[in-house]
């Protein structure tokens, strides 16, 4: 029960905003070349799938899972041809991430754990779903230029 | 642009996404990106914070977007008043997307599809809404707490909900079509009824 009662405290509010998606997938086509979104249905979508041509590390291909609803909650979900996966999200957790003191948070690779212990603080503070998405944007491509997982939730980039 | 390209030195990932954008776009772009998608009424002041603008401007902003229909205003808990966007606007913007990229056959077939999947939603769980199940969900988790639905429930829930917001707006896009089709043709109508 307090499995099933902690799936429940940490779902995303409200319905997925198609308006927001549509934003979203607008951004990427004119933020990232590597990257191409496309809404899963058109009419009734759930999701902004984001193919890259390129993965992080050996990884020779990957995809960004995206989510937004009408409360601006989200989850931006990385998985690639390696079985790697990472995911950054805005939702209540109920107090049950000890690390995070707000709704934004980061599962970490490889395998995105949802582990109250392992769930990060997330660097991306921001709440427009501009800047959401070009900071998840600016850190994977970090992330893929250094060729490691480390920048993904790191908010700086020194040089 | 190269693949190559190093992404920029930045000290904080917020400072810097947010820098890019407020080089990239106005004020106004900005104010209007925000309040396009809240959906519960914020302050001028919320607003302005979000999109990187003095309160002072993105209230004259706001007002502006108000009198084009762009965004509704009310007067909040402390008599200020709080802006959201306005729920009209927001249906004729998407059904004209719609319109854009769907043609209107396919428009009838999803709509009745779509409507289908809200009737079996309701078939299934013996309830007429989302919400209705959301309550009938907690009283379960009250009476029997052993109960293993939590976690199916809550993704339902949020597809019913997602499913009937998207019909709403496809059932615009079908309504603007139909009208249309009456609208322009009477004005080369050749079926006898309008006197030559």
């Amino acid at each position: 029960m307090r499995i099933a009662e902690t799936d429940e405290a940490h779902s995303l509010r409200g319905p997925i905003d198609r308006p927001a998606l549509l934003t979203i997938c607008g951004i990427i086509e004119r933020e990232e070349p590597l990257a191409t979104p496309a809404l899963d249905d058109y009419l009734n979508p759930t999701v902004v799938e984001v193919t890259l041509d390129d993965g992080l590390c050996s990884a020779e291909s990957a995809r960004i899972d995206i989510q937004w609803t009408t409360h601006a909650d989200y989850k931006f979900h990385y998985t690639d041809s390696e079985g790697v996966n990472f995911r950054w999200g805005k939702h209540p957790h109920d107090g049950d991430y000890i690390h995070v003191s707000g709704l934004e948070h980061y599962h970490p690779p490889p395998d995105a754990t949802s582990d109250p212990n392992d769930v990060e603080e997330s660097c991306i503070k921001q709440s427009p779903e501009a800047l959401v998405t070009r900071a998840v944007l600016k850190l994977w491509r970090v992330a893929y230029h250094a060729d490691s997982y480390a920048p993904l939730n790191a908010a700086s980039n020194p040089p | 642009m190269s693949n190559r390209i190093p992404p920029d030195e930045f000290e904080d990932i917020n400072e810097a996404v947010g820098e890019e954008w407020e080089s990239e776009t106005t004020p106004y772009e900005r104010i209007r990106h925000v309040i396009a998608h809240t959906y519960t009424p914020a302050s001028a002041d919320t607003v302005a914070e979000d999109a990187r603008t003095s309160p002072k401007t993105a209230r004259r902003h706001l007002n502006t977007l108000a009198e084009e229909g762009f965004v509704i205003t009310t007067t909040g808990n402390h008599g200020g008043t709080v802006y959201r966007r306005s729920p009209e606007s927001l249906v004729v913007e998407q059904a004209a997307d719609i319109l854009e990229h769907v043609s209107t056959d396919e428009l009838v077939t999803r709509v009745a599809e779509m409507r289908d999947q809200l009737n079996d939603y309701r078939d299934e769980y013996g309830v007429d809404s989302p919400e209705e199940l959301t309550i009938e969900q907690a009283n379960q988790t009250l009476t029997e707490p052993t109960s293993e639905q939590s976690e199916i429930d809550a993704e339902t829930i949020r597809d019913w909900q997602t499913t009937r917001r998207n019909l709403a707006f496809a059932n615009a896009a079908l309504s603007i079509a139909n009208a249309e089709r009456f609208v322009d043709g009477d004005l080369h109508s050749t079926d006898g009824s309008v006197p030559a």
